[in-house]
């Protein structure tokens, strides 16, 4: 049985002495991207892997070593080469590791809950159903690029510790989208849908995908991306701005989620992703945003990307006030890092992207919850404004306060009512600011908890796969530009 | 098994599939050691190693891939079975034409260091303590941070037209910054290096460098606007590294999306503006082939401010009806969707000290590094992104103080137009497994366009 290299890891690492061990083994690890670009098969992959990590503390450092070779010598080769790292890396301390002595220990199962295994379903199927979207994207010579995507994950894993916390799990994760790009001289405009950047994502069966209907939207997501083409530039000025949920669920990952990482709010991340411009010392007193501003880290979401048992030290899932009324309410944590600031235990948020990584503080299903405003009532009101949806391009300072986004699509609002497209939208600000200026939330009716399996951090570089929940919502006095 | 043995066995695997059936195959083994450090102490030190099979079948211009680590007969017949699942379900890539074939020029030897490729775990923390103590020693009470990466890639490639051919590469790298976070506003100073020998790395000579960078002065605020630049080499890295995805990768060109595809062998920047892609070269990490066995080789990108072509693998040299070149990502790799792409890049030095560059500058933003950058319109090559960790104004040809950071939004094609000054020193800047590694020198442009600043 694999797991009992579990076994072979924990006992190498105590035999050497280490005041802590963890061990995951992960096996399988599945992937399946299935992608039809311009009528060809641009990607039709499969992936199977496997693999061991063990993770040792001593009083002053940590150590990881990872192997994808599951032998009972080679993971005890692992085991001692953490110690080994751990050993070495000690002569930096400057004192004890901090680390918070958890409830438990935990012990248990988690599985996602699916109707149709996506991996079960035949590829013909899956290839006939983005043949058909992808076809139907290119409604015009303009459309030079049209792509319709697949992607599938399936995570199996065993976890156990020295303080004897153990689980089993198994997570399966699915997403689609399109995409069409028109093209005129030097002009390129894409649209996509249900979002950009592969589409929309969900811990779930294919079930998810097919109620996607990609095959019905395409049509329109091709038309509108050669009517971008014909449209004039987005005004320019500070106006009234009503962001669409799939865009503002990525303006909470960038100027929320990872602000309140607490790894970067300590430094552990400054050279690399950088740190955040929330004080250590700031729950209950920064203001943060408006009053309606509410937001919470729920990893036990149903159907969230980032939604599971337990976190990569054995903590259980949990739901932690991030912004409660626009004040700072909480962190997003690790073991180490609660200890470090005192808090009474770890918010549950340490998660490496497979075996042979690290566990890092990564956001959950970071939500930010819905109002009380349909989105014609977030119209109401705004002579001049303008609606911008559907991430293009991201970036965002590091310490997460000067940000700029560009939007496939946008439009303008004129006397309280949608009109017509303007191409190459961006909107600007500072992170608290822009909160601030948030004078309505869309109601229920608006919010969408979105899939985004592309969230970068850590050396070597990590990808986890979270969840933002996001309503549309109203912003006042935001610089707009066409770029 | 060996893994000569292995290969050979995998290679009969790709010569007996069925008639009208073919494949190739590539095994790829590494070892890396990565000693992350903040604070002033390692924090997150990992060790990895790994082997994994990559198996492509084409039947009748149908393309399936699979990958697996399960190197077993077992592993190999499951993964054969899956490639060949997902082909017969794929659309016909019409232009298809075959897998590279042996006559296909061979890879020349390129350099490899055994020291690297074989570092223990306790000789990797020792090159991140000189970074340390090198840092520490001239900042003192600086908060200094960064990582050391030391690994080796193994891979061969073989299908079933013949083609049998390995490569090997080493590689080292590291970064630090040195911060002075309890200042109002705070300051910062970076550095970073790469080679493929960690004994030619210079620990202390990065150390030093972050920690001397950190300016005295607060930062004060600057208008946003256009400004005259000096881009320090790894501004320069970050720019190239967009232009060779917008403008020389071959599927912007088959997209018709591409910056450059209306300007090849136009002029597109003064003479001075020489870069090439060279994965043989000692001045990056180099590797002797592509990731479907093709010869790399010296390519073209910018000859003395002329544009040209795209780079291609397979698929796109099919599609543009062009030879191959040589910069195939492998397939199954989150960058194999976007197809090749140049990363082996080399900018030219000039002849400009780095006092001439600064005193050329006369009024103008001197950027250390960017972070952060992002595509805002890909056929005109426009990208933003913040400048970090060491942003300063020069004044009358001398570099007078920090300043803020600021936000860019500007195109990469307008601001090597505008080049002025080359430095003539080039300093290496590579990706954490060393896929990717770039050499470039500083560089003075005329205009860029900075859009707004941040607060510190």
């Amino acid at each position: 049985m694999p797991e009992a290299l579990i076994g072979v890891a924990l006992d190498a690492a105590r035999a050497e002495g280490v005041r802590y061990a963890d061990v995951r083994l992960v096996t399988p690890q599945r992937y399946l991207h299935l992608a039809v670009r311009d009528g060809a098969a641009s990607s039709l992959t499969s992936s199977h892997t496997a693999g061991l990590g063990v993770r040792v503390r001593t009083d002053r450092a940590w150590g990881f070593a990872a192997t994808r070779m599951l032998t009972p010598a080679t993971v005890r080769r692992a085991a001692r080469t953490a110690v080994r790292l751990a050993r070495a890396a000690g002569r930096t301390a400057r004192g004890p590791l901090p680390w918070t002595n958890e409830a438990g220990p935990h012990r248990g199962r988690y599985a996602t809950a699916l109707r149709e295994d996506p991996f079960a379903v035949p590829g013909e199927e899956v290839i006939a159903l983005l043949a058909d979207a992808e076809h139907r994207l290119h409604v015009g010579p303009e459309v030079k690029s049209g792509v319709a995507s697949f992607h599938a994950w399936d995570e199996t894993k065993w976890f156990a510790s020295s303080d004897g916390a153990s689980f089993h799990s198994r997570i399966v994760q699915v997403g689609a989208g399109v995409s069409a790009t028109a093209v005129r001289g030097s002009d390129v405009e894409t649209r996509s849908a249900p979002s950009s950047f592969g589409g929309d994502f969900r811990q779930a069966g294919f079930e998810f995908v097919r109620g996607l209907a990609l095959p019905e939207v395409a049509e329109g997501v091709g038309k509108e991306a050669v009517a971008l083409l014909d449209a004039p530039a987005c005004p320019t000025g500070s106006t009234t701005l009503v962001l669409g949920s799939s865009q503002l669920a990525l303006q909470v990952h960038e100027s929320v989620g990872h602000a309140v990482e607490l790894d970067r709010i300590l430094g552990s991340e400054a050279a690399f992703a950088g740190t955040s411009w929330v004080p250590p010392d700031g729950v209950g007193r920064l203001v943060y945003g408006s009053e309606r501003m509410h937001v919470v880290a729920d990893a036990t979401a149903p159907g969230g990307l980032g939604t599971f048992g337990w976190d990569d030290e054995g903590v259980p899932a949990q739901r932690v006030p991030i912004v409660s009324a626009g004040r700072l309410a909480g962190f997003l944590t690790s073991r180490e890092t609660a200890a470090a600031l005192g808090l009474g235990g770890s918010g549950g948020t340490a998660r490496a992207d497979g075996a042979d990584r690290a566990p890092l503080i990564r956001m959950t299903n970071i939500n930010l919850e819905p109002g009380d405003r349909s989105f014609d009532e977030l119209l109401e009101g705004v002579d001049e404004g303008v609606f911008m949806d559907t991430n293009r391009s991201w970036s965002i300072d590091d310490k997460r306060l000067n940000f700029q986004f560009g939007t496939e699509v946008a439009r303008r609002i004129v006397r309280g009512e949608l009109g017509g497209l303007v191409r190459r939208a961006i909107y600007a600000g500072m992170t608290p600011e822009f909160w601030r200026s948030m004078d309505a939330v869309g109601d229920r009716s608006t919010w969408h908890l979105w899939g985004l399996p592309n969230c970068g951090k850590g050396q070597p570089s990590q990808t986890a796969h979270v969840s933002h929940g996001a309503p549309a919502a109203r912003f006042r006095g935001v610089r707009v530009r066409g770029g | 098994m060996p893994a000569r043995r292995r290969a050979d066995r995998l290679a009969e695997v790709a010569r007996g599939l069925p008639s009208g059936v073919t494949a190739d195959a590539r095994i790829v083994r590494e070892a890396w050691t990565t000693i992350r450090f903040a604070n002033g102490r390692i924090h997150q030190p990992l060790v990895e190693e790994g082997e994994y099979l990559s198996f492509r079948v084409a039947e009748g211009g149908r393309l399936g891939t699979a990958t697996t680590v399960d190197l077993s007969p077992d592993g190999v017949r499951t993964v054969v079975r899956a490639a060949r699942a997902l082909a017969r379900i794929a659309p016909v890539e019409k232009t298809f034409p075959g897998f590279p074939v042996e006559a296909s020029p061979r890879p020349a030897a390129t350099a490899f260091s055994s020291a690297t490729a074989h570092v223990t775990p306790e000789a990797a923390t020792r090159v991140a303590e000189r970074i340390l103590a090198a840092a520490a020693s001239r900042a003192p009470g600086g908060r200094i941070a960064g990582v050391v990466n030391i690994g080796s890639v193994n891979h061969r490639v073989v299908n079933s037209t013949g083609l049998d051919r390995g490569c090997r590469f080493s590689g080292a790298q590291a970064s630090v910054l040195v911060d002075r976070p309890e200042r109002d506003p705070p300051v910062s100073g970076w550095s970073e290096g790469a080679h493929w020998d960690v004994a030619r790395l210079a620990p202390e000579r990065l150390g030093r460098e972050a920690a001397e960078r950190v300016a005295e002065s607060a930062p004060v605020a600057v208008e946003p606007g256009t400004y005259r630049v000096l881009l320090r080499a790894p501004a320069v890295a970050t720019l190239l590294d967009y232009l060779a995805f917008l403008g020389f990768g071959g599927t912007g060109e088959a997209e018709g999306w591409s910056c450059l595809r209306r300007q090849r062998g136009r002029r597109i920047a003064p003479r001075s503006v020489d870069l090439v892609d060279d994965a043989r070269s000692r001045r990056v990490i180099p590797c002797a082939i592509d990731a479907e066995g093709t010869a790399t080789r010296s390519t073209p990108l910018i000859d003395e401010g002329v544009a040209g072509g795209p780079v291609t693998d397979v698929l796109t040299s099919g599609r543009l009806g062009r030879p191959l070149t040589g910069h195939a990502l492998p397939p199954e790799s989150p960058g194999g969707e976007y197809g090749p792409i140049p990363r082996h890049l080399v900018l030219s030095p000039g002849d400009a000290r780095e006092e001439e560059l600064v005193r050329e500058t006369r009024r103008g933003i001197l950027v250390t590094r960017f972070h952060y950058v992002r595509v805002v319109d890909p056929g005109r090559s426009v990208l933003t992104g913040m400048t970090r960790d060491g942003t300063y104004r020069i004044e009358h040809g001398e570099i007078v103080g920090p300043v803020r950071n600021l936000r860019f939004t500007e195109s990469v094609l307008r601001t090597l137009r505008g080049t002025e000054l080359v430095g003539r020193e080039a300093r290496q800047t590579a990706s954490e497994r060393a896929g990717s590694s770039t050499t470039c020198p500083d560089l003075v442009s005329s205009s860029f366009r900075f859009t707004s600043a941040t607060l510190f």
